[in-house]
């Protein structure tokens, strides 16, 4: 796969154009226009042991607009394309549903059809131009909604709506910095003075270590995905840690929590397309783990009994073979299945509110990670 | 198979047959209002229609149904046929069992004598009047009614007057009024019968009057008249205990049970017969056959399927013909397709000759319409007598639904626009009950109309099949072409360069060629990413 991280939205222009070109050339050469792409089907995506993610494999499709089942997406896809170039020319941005909402018209008076009709049919559609033209769908300036916050020594440089403002996380207060969707054009670091980056998966645990100064004793970037990590909070991660910055994951101790821990770690499935630009092999676990329950004996008391969900992820993370490989990960998995047990990680707050970060201490000096 | 009114008749000859028939009428098709009627007018039309394939007159034969009250109509028959002479008007309305037809073996319509005499009777149970006739035959005008005398069997003849034309008109005309009746356009009713003996009977033409008035006129499709079925032999096997005792008791010539064997079945010989006396040694075949008993024709009967016999003759058997079914359900059905079998005679029982002929129609107006949907319509003939009735029970019913209409690219048999008309010709057709509606599962006749129906089946397959081709690609191109419009002006917006209106010609050139070769390329759907157990990656920007 190409390496396309650094693509600007003047690269995302050309692409498009030539996109268009190339369909106009076949045309005239009297062939169907077509474009090909990577199959997102799941029998495509495969964890690269080499690399330490999940990602596409090399199975490519066509797709051709004189074919009578492809004919109405491939017309679709290239008004989604016409339209993104549109953006990128006007310097504007919108969300997946904002484009949606300008696709959606009648194909015309005699055709009882619209362009696009449900959002369901555009967004997988985008993932296609994502694929083709080799981009994050940030770089056509569309844009999800934002999640995520960051405090700590990190100095951004943000040029947006016509401004270039200079952000510095570790002067945004109670708050934070929001992370947005995009990350990459027109957001550059200007200076990351940090010696590790610890991701906590729960705001109300951010809060907590950002209120101690944490991240300004522990000189560390602190960052929040609130729950699952959206792709630009993932991307932020992703970027930090090509500044060889490790990366420290602490989420609740169940098979959710570990989850999220994973999806950074090493993509996911249905984003394959996009792992090379989201996927953080290098980062690491802290915890919670069950583990833990025995090193510290008041968690013991501290439980709380696993949810079903709990109890179908944990079964499905160790079917996963990019897991199941660690035999750290199988004990811990297998603890919940037997004792349908978990903790949240704010049960670290048991003993006294500042326990938090003494755990987090230890653990990072005695380098007790799991992979 | 003997029919139990056969039986029954003989047994009550004695007695008052038109008593019994009093008491039995719904026996004989009197049951239900709308089958009533229907039953009338089946006994008129049957009647016509003999006499003037007897007399060579291509016939022409209108009916007539008047409401006169609730439930109350008047039925006017009338034929181009010969006419009926004076002395013989009362056997033909008003005698039961007088007609020429009961005792004979051949292929015919009605076979028990009983139809216009039944109705006479009828008129007169409902509505205490007699009907009335109308003889045009060898330059004379009769006019009279009918009616029957319940006691005697006979008939009583009234207001008989006479008078002489100058013969260029023949035929009859019976006008009846019955109550108890109804007429309705249901599946069962006069309309649908006048119609489906009109496809049975593509040499005759049939108006019918309805109450309201209107006139519908089935034309002649063909002006030939079926070849006349012939008297035969019957053949000894698949003959009946019962038959075999009514048909000994009926022989006054044959002096002893060998020669009644030898004269009266086709195939028997004197050294069959010399087989059979060894065979049955407890059997006097030296006594007069009006006096075997039942134990000596079972004995007979079982004997007769031990011996090896010649197979019958099949000429016996009129099937309808393939080209006049064609010309009859094109001018009626007007369909998009139609295909009629032409199969070889075949025999069940072992001695009993018979024919089944398929007809399969698609569109036009084959199949009923009900609102938007369409139902298919199974039509069921014996002899060309439409089967209206007993639709469950019969074997060219079960025969249909046992066919995998899935296999021939039919998804929901029930559900299009499909006409299938079935006959079965035969001597002897083996009608399940006296009423004759519905044909028995002989296994042989069950297997044949299965077959006959598979055979039609296959060819509306393939015609079929072309269709879908032919819409297939019609239908392709049109879901193509539609998208040209919009795909040509955002590629030459996404392009930078070139014209739409040039893009727009060039694309539907190119659909143009590709949806109008034979070969077709892969038109596969975009394998779409499915479902994959991610499921916490829900909120990932897909706000």
């Amino acid at each position: 796969m190409a390496k396309r991280s650094e693509t600007s939205s003047k690269d995302a222009f050309a692409k498009l154009e030539g996109l268009g070109k190339g369909m106009i050339s076949e045309i005239d050469g009297g062939e169907t226009p077509k474009f090909s792409c990577s199959l997102r089907s799941k029998g495509n995506v495969f964890y690269d042991e080499s690399v330490g993610y999940i990602r596409l494999g090399d199975k490519v499709e066509e797709r051709k607009f004189v074919n009578v089942g492809q004919a109405r997406k491939f017309m679709q896809t290239v008004a989604i394309a016409n339209k993104c170039k549109k953006f990128l020319s006007e310097g504007a941005h919108t969300s997946i549903r904002g484009l949606f909402y300008q696709l959606k018209f009648s194909l015309g008076e005699d055709l009882d059809e619209e362009l696009f009709s449900e959002q369901s049919e555009s967004n997988p559609l985008i993932e296609d131009l994502e694929v083709a033209l080799e981009l994050k769908r940030e770089d056509l300036n569309l844009n999800t909604d934002r999640k995520g916050v960051v405090a700590g020594p990190l100095v951004l440089k943000d040029k947006f709506g016509g401004d270039e403002t200079e952000i510095d996380c570790t002067k945004q207060g109670r708050s934070g910095w929001m992370i947005p969707s995009d990350v990459d054009n027109g957001m550059d670091f200007v200076d990351v003075d940090a010696d590790y980056v610890l991701v906590v998966e729960k705001d109300a645990m951010w809060q907590r270590l950002n209120e101690d100064k944490f991240w300004r004793k522990e000189n560390c970037v602190l960052i929040t995905p609130k729950g699952q990590a959206s792709r630009g909070c993932r991307r932020l991660i992703k970027r930090l840690a090509n500044k060889k910055l490790p990366i420290y994951v602490f989420t609740d101790c169940d098979a959710w929590g570990w989850y999220i821990y994973w999806a950074i770690k090493t993509g996911s499935m249905n984003l394959a397309y996009l792992a090379n630009d989201i996927a953080t092999p290098e980062a690491r676990f802290i915890g919670v783990t069950m583990q833990d329950i025995k090193d510290y004996d008041f968690l013991g008391q501290l439980t709380i009994r696993a949810k079903d969900v709990d109890i179908k992820r944990a079964e499905e993370m160790l079917s996963y073979e990019w897991i199941s490989r660690h035999k750290e990960w199988v004990n811990e998995l297998k603890t919940v299945l037997t004792t349908k047990k978990k903790i949240e990680q704010d049960a670290l707050q048991g003993p006294r509110l500042s326990f938090v970060g003494e755990y987090l201490r230890e653990k990072i000096s005695k380098k007790k990670f799991l992979p | 198979m003997p029919t139990s009114t056969d039986k029954i008749f003989s047994e009550f000859k004695e007695h008052s047959v038109a008593e019994f028939f009093k008491k039995n009428k719904q026996m004989l098709g009197f049951s239900g209002k709308t089958r009533s009627l229907t039953t009338i007018v089946h006994e008129y039309v049957t009647n016509s229609l003999d006499a003037c394939e007897e007399a060579g007159i291509l016939a022409q034969i209108t009916v007539k149904i008047e409401e006169v009250d609730k439930e109350k109509y008047r039925v006017t028959t009338e034929d181009n046929g010969p006419g009926i002479p004076k002395k013989h008007i009362g056997k033909a309305l008003g005698q039961m069992l007088a007609g020429t037809k009961f005792h004979r073996y051949m292929q015919q319509r009605g076979q028990q004598g009983i139809g216009a005499s039944g109705c006479t009777m009828y008129a007169q149970i409902t509505t205490g009047k007699p009907v009335k006739a109308t003889s045009f035959y060898d330059k004379k005008m009769i006019s009279c009614e009918v009616a029957v005398d319940l006691k005697t069997n006979s008939a009583i003849l009234t207001n008989v007057v006479e008078q002489d034309t100058d013969g260029s008109k023949s035929g009859l005309v019976v006008e009846g009024e019955f109550a108890d009746v109804k007429y309705d356009k249901s599946s069962f009713g006069v309309f649908e019968y006048m119609k489906r003996t009109a496809m049975a009977n593509p040499h005759a033409q049939f108006t019918l009057i309805e109450p309201t008035g209107e006139s519908v006129t089935f034309p002649r499709t063909v002006a030939e008249i079926p070849k006349k079925a012939h008297s035969v032999l019957p053949h000894p096997l698949g003959i009946s205990t019962n038959d075999l005792l009514d048909l000994a008791h009926r022989d006054t010539d044959s002096t002893k049970i060998s020669v009644f064997l030898q004269n009266k079945f086709s195939r028997i010989s004197a050294a069959r017969v010399k087989e059979l006396r060894d065979a049955l040694p407890a059997v006097d075949f030296e006594k007069a056959p009006k006096d075997i008993t039942w134990s000596d024709a079972e004995a007979l009967v079982k004997a007769f399927t031990s011996v090896k016999w010649i197979a019958p003759e099949t000429d016996s058997v009129i099937p309808i013909g393939k080209e006049q079914i064609e010309k009859s359900l094109q001018s009626i059905l007007a369909p998009q397709f139609l295909s009629v079998t032409e199969r070889p005679v075949k025999i069940y029982k072992g001695g009993v000759p018979f024919a089944v002929e398929v007809a399969i129609a698609y569109g036009g107006h084959a199949g009923r319409q009900l609102a938007d949907k369409f139902t298919s319509d199974v039509m069921r003939f014996a002899n060309r007598v439409p089967l209206l009735f007993d639709n469950s029970g019969c074997a060219i019913s079960e025969a249909v639904k046992e066919v995998d209409w899935k296999r021939y690219n039919i998804k929901n048999f029930d559900e299009e626009p499909i006409t299938l008309f079935i006959n079965l010709a035969s001597v002897y057709v083996p009608y399940t009950s006296a009423g004759k509606q519905a044909i028995s599962s002989e296994e042989d006749v069950f297997a044949e109309i299965k077959y006959a129906v598979m055979e039609a089946a296959r060819d509306l397959q393939r015609y079929l099949s072309g269709i879908t081709r032919d819409r297939d690609k019609k239908e392709r191109r049109k879901a193509v072409l539609r998208y040209v419009g919009q795909l040509s002006k955002d590629v030459v917006e996404l392009a930078g360069s070139g014209k739409s209106a040039d893009v727009e010609k060039k694309l539907m050139n190119l659909i143009e060629t590709k949806y109008s070769t034979q070969i077709e390329e892969d038109e596969s759907e975009i394998d779409a990413p499915k479902e994959n157990g991610n499921g916490k990656e829900e909120d990932e920007g897909e706000e």
